[in-house]
């Protein structure tokens, strides 16, 4: 039995944290979008590839710092968003009446037409790009070794940190200092009532789908770059991960759900310490049935309003 | 008198429909000739099991589960050990399949029955994940990923059923009993009561329904069901491996009941055997079969959101052909 | 009720016609057919992809040189999404068809013996290029493959790991039926070399972070490490131990034999030692045709995937070729179970008349310079 708090221990924890910090990045978008409407949209793992392709795209034809490379994953990201809410959630969206706003077959149709517009995308990226793994020009990887003692980073995990602070610091000035952002948060709590105060709910909607993606996408290419890894499946995963996270962590509070995926990437890398990877999965989600069990309204959810 | 008449009507119906799926469709089936429109025939029977099955906790008690893989899982993995290890007939292993599956769901609902909407959503999502990588890392007792090989064919109190068009009529069989349970459990007072949970559970708990019960209960009875067509999957594919009961399968079963329409019966069956046979019939157009199957779907919602076969349509359709709690003669309601 | 009648004629014409279809006997000029399954969408589609682009090349060959006494052969594709039930649909259809003589593929164990349990029942053969699992030619007598299974590479790179030094080795795996089987044979044969396994690590598919894998296996300080998984996943596991600085030297499946291995990993992989049946750089002239054709036709080099499907659709036709224009589907089984030294790109294969495994000779291979080379 070899002694387990050591500096592979310590390293485990540094993956852990940098594998939940993916999620996080993830579940920021995911969330906010969420809140919004209180539908799963599930096509936000392909907001996530298409960010990582376009930043691929611009890195093969002009490779440009890394700024301008996210920069322009989250132009192409949001203008994706606004492109899906466009055409999967605005044609289903009736807010003129309680009964529709309340009708489950509503919402989960609203759900279904987000899968089924991921799947045409996904097929249409893997009929032009099929759908191995795309070559990434090694100077872009974000895999350049920083030792600190017997630890490894990478600059790709403090990009990756940077960003989720940046990203969630952004957003919570955003929601609760701004006037978007107090529009985003009157249309989560009430459509109707928020449209009876005046507010523009369809173009709030927008305004959240546009900004959820553009995280979206900025997480698909700092990921891919990081993980050296970008083909049309890449969302899949991550995506299944942040939505758990999401839950975990309340629906409501972003804050909480990047406390949920760090949880969740940690209890995963240090499962593999102790079990075979294979069952690492049991543990995240033995997790997360646990937390609800206990928590049933998430770690940092409030009780909400039953609908 | 009117009674009788109507209740004579009522059972025709019935038989017409036993008829179509008995004798037409294998039929038409056998007219296109060999052996792979039964197999299409049964996949989509399946699927219909599963769909039916998935109908009656996510459409009629409205709890979306994201997880029914996990429990067709179940139960394909219980009649497969129990034939392949015990030497279990198929008239055996199909109710030990069903139990099995139930048992996992109750055992599953029982702590999970209090949360509500989505994070019930995420419990059922993480518990059929969980129910994959056990039999994908349990390789000491499902095989893991080498799956279960030469699951015997079915055979029923001598009646070789080991062909196309024996599986077709097993399949069609366990389905006919699997619509019919889901039928009468929600054309009646009870499927009322499992609507109420849906549309307001705190004020059917205030009407003196115990909602936890239901749920439970409604869960179970899902379960059992879809672990009836895990079981029929198991003997007729005679191979079953982890990779068959994936999260992807779950939401599939979840597109089905959505484009056939959510609470609705009909719409159940025609959103499976739409989702499975269009991919098939769509083998002409090559690599973009996948895109068109998805366009369809998009389509579908996007046009009918509330599915083609919409709950207040189908309840209104059986209401008049095969209706008997509403029927005026017959004492019906709560004990 | 009209409407409804008048579906269901309609239907019933388009049976009756399509049962027709299929009934019709085959004409003189006619090609004769064989049913290649794959995944062609979804997640695996790259591979599929692959092998139909070497089948092309294949068939296009043989065809060009008269074919079966002058019959040219046609190849059927349809995509399995890599999914067991299409696969098992696909088999049916296959088998419906009665002017198709035998099947290739598929492309996954699990979905290969998923259809093999049709066309061991309809008893028509079926030889897959990659299907690796144990126990799948013992479906039943029309299984085949042309993949050496790991019972026969284990052994090989185990002793070849010893004769270079390393006495402990950490396996990292992926978790399906081939990974584990290669894993378990090499872990057996490692040890009757006088090695010790410090740990056998499996990870569940679509997996792309290795980090915590490769932090334990550290942590256990192997001489070396032997990768059981494809080359994509490879080459992201090869990039995270370079960063995490592991720095045992690596040894792997033939799987790892592709060009875009090094595209994809770039410094990273060097050094990694594999075992193969294709070496592109053999002077064998069928080798060079293939590797200049395929960069050709296709504009990229052939992998071990690519080879693999060039040499099962060159094993199937040349059965096809001696069981004659005629011949019945039993005939092609027992015309592809002679197959003796069949001369492919993947070296001379026969098939063991009692098990059906393919026998073969592998070469040593290693990453140098961002180039495979061979060792001799």
């Amino acid at each position: 039995m070899p002694d387990f708090f050591d500096a592979y221990f310590a390293q485990q924890i540094i993956n852990g944290l940098s594998l939940g910090l993916v999620y996080a990045l993830v579940a920021i978008g995911f969330t906010l979008i969420f809140g919004i409407l209180n539908v799963v949209n599930f096509a936000h793992g392909e907001i996530y590839t298409v960010g990582a392709f376009a930043g691929l795209l611009l890195i093969v034809g002009a490779a440009p710092p890394l700024l301008a490379v996210v920069l322009f994953a989250m132009a192409v990201g949001a203008a994706a968003g606004v492109g899906l809410e466009r055409l999967a959630f605005r044609p289903i969206r009736r807010f003129s009446d309680e009964a529709s706003l309340k009708s489950r077959a509503m919402r989960e149709a609203t759900l279904l037409s987000s899968l089924a517009v991921s799947i045409v995308t996904r097929e249409l990226m893997v009929h032009f790009f099929s759908g191995e793994m795309q070559v990434i020009p090694q100077a872009a990887l974000l895999q350049e070794v920083i030792a600190v003692g017997p630890l490894t980073l990478t600059n790709g995990n403090l990009f990756i940190f940077g960003a989720s602070v940046v990203m969630l610091g952004g957003l919570q000035f955003m929601l609760y200092r701004t006037r978007v952002g107090l529009s985003i948060r009157a249309v989560s709590n009430n459509v109707l009532g928020a449209r009876h105060v005046g507010i523009d709910t369809n173009r709030t909607i927008v305004a959240t789908f546009a900004i959820g993606s553009a995280l979206g996408a900025a997480a698909g290419i700092l990921v891919g770059l990081y993980n050296g890894n970008i083909f049309p499946y890449m969302g899949f995963a991550p995506g299944v991960k942040a939505f758990v996270a999401m839950v975990m962590g309340g629906l409501s509070s972003i804050p909480g759900a990047v406390i949920s995926a760090l949880l969740l990437g940690v209890s995963e890398s240090v499962a593999t310490d102790f079990i075979s990877a294979g069952w690492k999965d049991m543990i995240a989600y033995g997790l997360l049935v646990v937390t609800l069990i206990f928590f049933p309204q998430g770690l940092f959810g409030h009780g909400r309003e039953r609908v | 008198m009117v009674a009788n008449a109507s209740r004579v009507s009522v059972a025709a119906r019935w038989l017409g429909l036993a008829a179509l799926l008995f004798g037409l469709i294998p039929a038409l089936l056998a007219a296109i000739g060999g052996g792979y429109p039964f197999q299409v025939a049964i996949t989509a029977l399946i699927f219909v099991t599963l769909a039916v099955s998935l109908n009656l906790v996510t459409g009629t008690a409205g709890l979306l589960s994201l997880g029914h893989a996990g429990f067709f899982g179940v139960g394909a993995y219980a009649a497969a050990l129990a034939s392949t290890k015990l030497g279990w007939p198929f008239p055996l292993t199909l109710p030990l399949a069903a139990v099995a599956a139930a048992v996992v769901g109750v055992l599953v609902a029982l702590p999970t029955m209090r949360l509500i909407s989505i994070y019930f959503a995420v419990a059922t999502l993480g518990i059929g994940e969980m129910i994959h990588v056990a039999l994908l890392n349990w390789v000491s007792f499902t095989r893991g990923p080498m799956g279960i090989r030469a699951i015997p064919p079915i055979e029923v109190l001598g009646l070789d059923l080991s062909g196309v068009v024996g599986g077709y009529y097993a399949a069609a069989a366990v389905a006919a009993a699997g619509i019919f349970a889901v039928h009468r459990l929600t054309h009646s007072y009870y499927g009322n009561a499992l609507r109420s949970l849906r549309e307001d559970d705190q004020c059917a708990a205030a009407m003196g329904l115990n909602p936890v019960r239901l749920k439970i209960e409604a869960f179970g009875v899902s379960c059992a069901i879809a672990g009836a067509a895990g079981a029929v999957y198991a003997h007729t594919a005679s191979f079953i491996s982890p990779d068959s009961f994936r999260f992807e399968e779950s939401i599939l079963i979840l597109a089905m009941i959505v484009v056939g329409g959510l609470g609705s019966l009909p719409g159940a069956v025609v959103g499976a055997v739409l989702l499975i046979v269009l991919p098939e019939a769509l083998r002409g157009i090559g690599d973009f079969r996948m895109i068109a199957v998805g366009v369809f779907m998009f389509l579908s919602i996007l046009f009918q959101p509330k599915g083609l076969l919409g709950e207040a349509s189908a309840i209104a359709l059986f209401r008049r052909q095969l209706g008997a709690a509403w029927r005026g003669d017959i004492q019906a309601g709560w004990k | 009720m009209r409407p409804e009648f008048k579906r269901l004629k309609t239907l019933a014409l388009a049976a009756a016609a399509l049962a027709c279809g299929y009934a019709a006997p085959a004409r003189a000029a006619d090609p004769l057919l064989i049913g290649y399954q794959m995944p062609l969408s979804g997640d695996y589609s790259q591979y599929g992809e692959m092998f139909r682009n070497a089948a092309e090349l294949q068939l296009k060959a043989f065809n060009a040189a008269g074919g079966v006494d002058g019959t040219p052969v046609q190849i059927l594709y349809e995509d399995s999404k890599n999914d067991p039930k299409e696969g098992v649909n696909i088999a049916r259809k296959f088998a419906d068809n009665p002017r198709i003589l035998a099947a290739l593929g598929d492309f996954s164990s699990t979905v290969s013996m998923a259809a093999g349990e049709v066309y061991a029942k309809v008893g028509m053969a079926q030889l897959s290029q990659t299907a690796s699992h144990p126990e799948f030619t013992k479906v039943s007598k029309y299984q085949f493959r042309n993949i050496t299974t790991q019972a026969y590479e284990g052994p090989f790179t185990a002793k070849w790991i010893r004769q270079t030094g390393p006495k402990s080795v950490a396996i990292v795996s992926i978790q399906n039926d081939w990974g584990i089987s290669a894993a378990e044979e090499f872990a057996k044969a490692f040890k009757a070399e006088g090695g010790s396994v410090t740990g056998i690590e499996y990870f569940n598919p679509g997996n792309r972070d290795f980090r915590s894998i490769l932090t334990k296996v550290a942590r256990a300080k192997p001489d070396a490490i032997y990768l059981c998984m494809f080359y994509e996943e490879a080459a992201s596991a090869l990039q995270q131990a370079k960063q995490l600085n592991v720095k045992a030297p690596v040894f792997s499946t033939s799987s790892l034999y592709s060009p875009k291995l090094i595209e994809l990993g770039g410094d990273a992989v060097n050094g990694v030692r594999m075992a193969s049946t294709f070496v592109p750089e053999n002077p064998a002239p069928e080798v060079q045709g293939f590797v200049s054709n395929f960069k050709s036709a296709y504009g990229n080099a052939p992998n071990m995937f690519a080879a693999q499907a060039y040499d099962a659709v060159g094993i199937m036709l040349a059965a096809l070729k001696a069981a004659g224009p005629k011949a019945t589907r039993e005939q092609v089984r027992d015309a592809l179970a002679a197959t003796t030294g069949y001369p492919g790109v993947t070296g001379k294969t026969s098939f063991d008349p009692q098990t059906r495994e393919p026998a073969k000779t592998l070469a040593k291979m290693v990453v140098e310079n961002g180039q495979f080379k061979v060792i001799e």
